[in-house]
């Protein structure tokens, strides 16, 4: 589904890439694992197949079509799903409204379907009397949460998310992982997941790590 | 729309916040209001004292004209032994009338004077100097002079001359002459005068003529005024004591001059309605009349009364661009620090995939909802700060009029004879007996402070344009940002 072609990225100069002549395929219906040392260009990447940044060299292609072409912005709202560490919720509201707006904006087919998004959130273990409050009164595991959720109820096939287990604990780290396999196997999404953490490298159905900038498929 | 809500969450959510910017909104928006309020009431008050102040246009015979006459007359004349006459045509009241008929007259005042000589009664004798050898009251008069000792100033109406207008000669006893006197031969004259002789409203007196037959004319006291010590200066060095002047109707004052001088006067004045306009109506006045009068028009008390209030009116002017401008940079640096703290909400906007425009829209709805809350404080508040600024301007302003007033307030009407007080009239005169509170007003130009429609339509323009201009100048951080730098760092 999404391919990238001779792809490589470099902040100052060319003579010191992060990575280059990368060429890799994600399906639907698999979760994939990127591990790495710090500062190898986990994060880099990621934004790069996220659309929040363009390549230096090469081309992303969805599903056969240029992220070019289809435009960054584009990409974002329709394609794309994004989970970061922090900051992901918009902290004026209750989870319930931050998956209704997620909705109305990327134009999701169940956009309006409040039930929807309350069917989600409590799948996830965000209950009744946490989706109507403020998200700021609700803890890390459950914020992180919400904001897998939100993945859940868009329409995009792709769903990135960069150490979405980094500020949990064990519990929620496992939580989220069991989540992020069942968007992928149950919602038949392409899951891409930067952790620092093997183990929950492990769970996930492929493993690449970032060395020498290059991505090894790990066995 | 989806940024609608949003704005409408996080205002709402934000409450203490939102408090605080429409606070600030509203001491910002106060001051807009302010300055819009004292400039609509300066141009309300400039409207109401270009009528009050009011200009006039007096009608009189052409000195210029004549002067050339004379001087050809002289030159082509080849005897040097007679000297030329300088003769002045007294106005035709016709020509008077033709001009009133002017959309742009309010009122008019035939003004003719003569002088004439007591006979049954004293006439006061000041008691300075110069009056020693005047031989007492009445001693010298009727020896062929054509100057007697009572002065007569022939007018449409007492209410309308100078003196009486600016509140220098006052009636104290009866009334004045009103233009239904015309024809008959009431008085009025002065309290020394009347004291002395013993005469009060309803008594009768004669003067004796000092032209032609020098009959003797009875007149009838219907009203008795008091002239303060400043109108004496008017009266000029030739004249006698102020209290010899007795105010009839022009009629009475033309009968004594003698039958040629039926249905003329010295000079008419008129009052204009609209002084903004009195070029214009001088124009049309001309070419009513023949070249042997002239027009002359005196509009200073209004030309002041304009520039003190256009003062007002720029000084009100320069405060509204002053504090919206002011405003905009303070209400956009408090919405780029706002934008700042909200970066991250904004990378996960535009990690949706939600256009740049919206986001800046969502901006700009938050900040309506507060200024329509700003904008009904400062509709109630800025009444407050315009009637503090405005009173304050406005004796700010008065002290210049009052001072510009007194200088150009000197009747200027000499060399004629008798003519004192004709040219020289100026405004302040409405209808008569309404002269003196007129004139009133005119002084204290009164700057009404009230909070209008249009007033706060423009309030609110000035609110929308604040808001608009600086969520302008701060999106600029919105457009710039890169979601990437936001929440991968
Ligand atoms: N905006 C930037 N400008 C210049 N250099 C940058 C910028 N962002 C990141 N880098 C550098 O690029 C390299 C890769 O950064 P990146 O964030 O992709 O690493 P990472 O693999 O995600 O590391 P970590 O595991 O610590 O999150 C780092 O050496 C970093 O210092
Ligand atoms: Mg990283």
């Amino acid at each position: 589904m999404l391919r990238t072609e001779d792809l490589g990225y470099w902040y100052q100069d060319k003579d010191q890439p992060l990575f280059q002549n990368i060429n890799l395929e994600f399906e639907t219906g698999q979760s994939y694992a990127i591990l790495g040392h710090s500062g190898t260009g986990k994060t880099t990447f990621l934004s790069l197949i996220a659309g929040l940044d363009k390549p230096r060299e090469g081309d992303i292609f969805l599903d056969d079509r240029s992220l070019k072409k289809i435009g960054l912005t584009n990409f974002r709202r329709h394609d794309v799903a994004i989970v970061f560490q922090a900051y992901n919720l918009f902290t004026y509201m209750s989870p319930l409204n931050n998956l209704l707006t997620a909705m109305a904006i990327t134009g999701a087919s169940h956009a309006g379907d409040k039930g929807y998004a309350q069917r989600i959130l409590n799948d996830l273990g965000i209950g009744d009397d946490l989706i109507t409050r403020n998200v700021q009164q609700l803890s890390g595991g459950q914020q992180q949460r919400v904001a897998i959720a939100r993945t859940m109820c868009c329409d995009a096939r792709l769903v990135v998310a960069d150490e979405p287990t980094g500020n949990l604990d064990e519990d929620n780290t496992q939580a989220v992982i069991a989540q992020f396999q069942r968007i992928a196997h149950e919602q038949k999404k392409c899951v891409i997941i930067v952790t620092h953490e093997p183990d929950v490298a492990a769970q996930c159905d492929h493993q690449y790590r970032l060395e020498n900038k290059q991505f090894v498929q790990l066995a | 729309m989806n940024f609608f809500k949003r704005a409408w969450l996080n205002v709402w959510a934000k409450k203490g916040r939102s408090v605080l910017l429409i606070l600030v909104s509203s001491a910002i928006l106060m001051f807009v209001l302010a300055g819009l309020l004292i400039r609509s009431a300066a141009v309300k008050a400039m409207e109401t004292a270009k009528n009050d102040a009011g200009a006039t246009m007096t009608l009189s015979a052409n000195r210029q004209a004549a002067f050339k006459k004379m001087q050809s007359s002289s030159s082509s004349s080849s005897s040097k032994s007679s000297r030329p006459k300088l003769t002045l045509t007294p106005v035709k009241l016709s020509d008077a009338t033709k001009i009133a008929k002017l959309s742009n007259i309010k009122s008019y005042n035939v003004i003719s004077s003569t002088t004439a000589n007591a006979k049954s009664y004293d006439t006061v004798s000041t008691s300075t100097g110069m009056g020693g050898n005047s031989g007492g009251p009445g001693g010298m008069k009727a020896t062929g002079s054509s100057s007697g000792d009572t002065q007569i100033d022939g007018v449409t109406s007492t209410a309308l001359t100078t003196a009486f207008a600016n509140s220098q000669s006052k009636l104290t006893k009866g009334r004045g002459i009103t233009a239904a006197d015309k024809g008959t031969n009431h008085v009025v004259i002065e309290k020394d005068l009347a004291s002395q002789n013993n005469l009060t409203v309803g008594d009768t007196m004669t003067v004796k003529e000092t032209t032609g037959s020098k009959s003797t004319v009875k007149v009838k006291v219907v009203g008795i005024y008091k002239a303060s010590s400043t109108s004496a200066a008017s009266a000029g060095p030739m004249s006698t004591d102020p209290a010899n002047t007795i105010y009839a109707s022009y009629t009475l004052a033309n009968t004594i001059k003698g039958s040629k001088y039926a249905g003329t006067a010295d000079s008419v004045t008129f009052n204009v309605k609209n002084p903004a306009q009195v070029s214009a109506t001088k124009k049309a006045g001309n070419q009513l009349i023949s070249s042997k009068y002239a027009l002359s028009t005196d509009d200073a008390s209004y030309q002041s009364i304009k520039s003190s209030m256009n003062n007002v009116e720029g000084f009100a002017n320069k405060i509204v661009w002053l504090v919206a401008i002011a405003g905009t940079i303070i209400l956009a640096l408090i919405v780029i620090l706002m934008i700042r703290e909200r970066r991250f909400e904004i990378g996960v906007l535009l990690s949706l995939g939600e256009a740049r425009w919206k986001i800046v829209a969502q901006f700009f709805t938050e900040m309506l909802m507060v200024i329509v809350i700003a904008l009904a404080i400062a509709g109630v508040g800025g009444k407050f700060v315009g009637n503090q600024l405005g009173s304050q301007l406005v004796s700010q302003s008065t002290t210049t009029q009052t001072t510009s007033s007194g200088s150009t307030g000197q009747p200027g009407g000499s060399g004629q004879p008798g003519g004192s007080g004709g040219s020289g009239m100026r405004g302040g005169a409405g209808g008569p007996g309404s002269t003196t509170t007129n004139r009133a007003k005119t002084q204290n130009p009164n700057l009404e402070i009230s909070v209008s429609a249009v007033d706060l339509a423009e309030l609110g323009g000035f609110g929308l344009a604040i808001t608009f201009l600086s969520i302008m100048i701060a999106s600029g951080g919105i457009l710039r940002l890169e979601p990437k730098k936001v929440l991968i760092s």
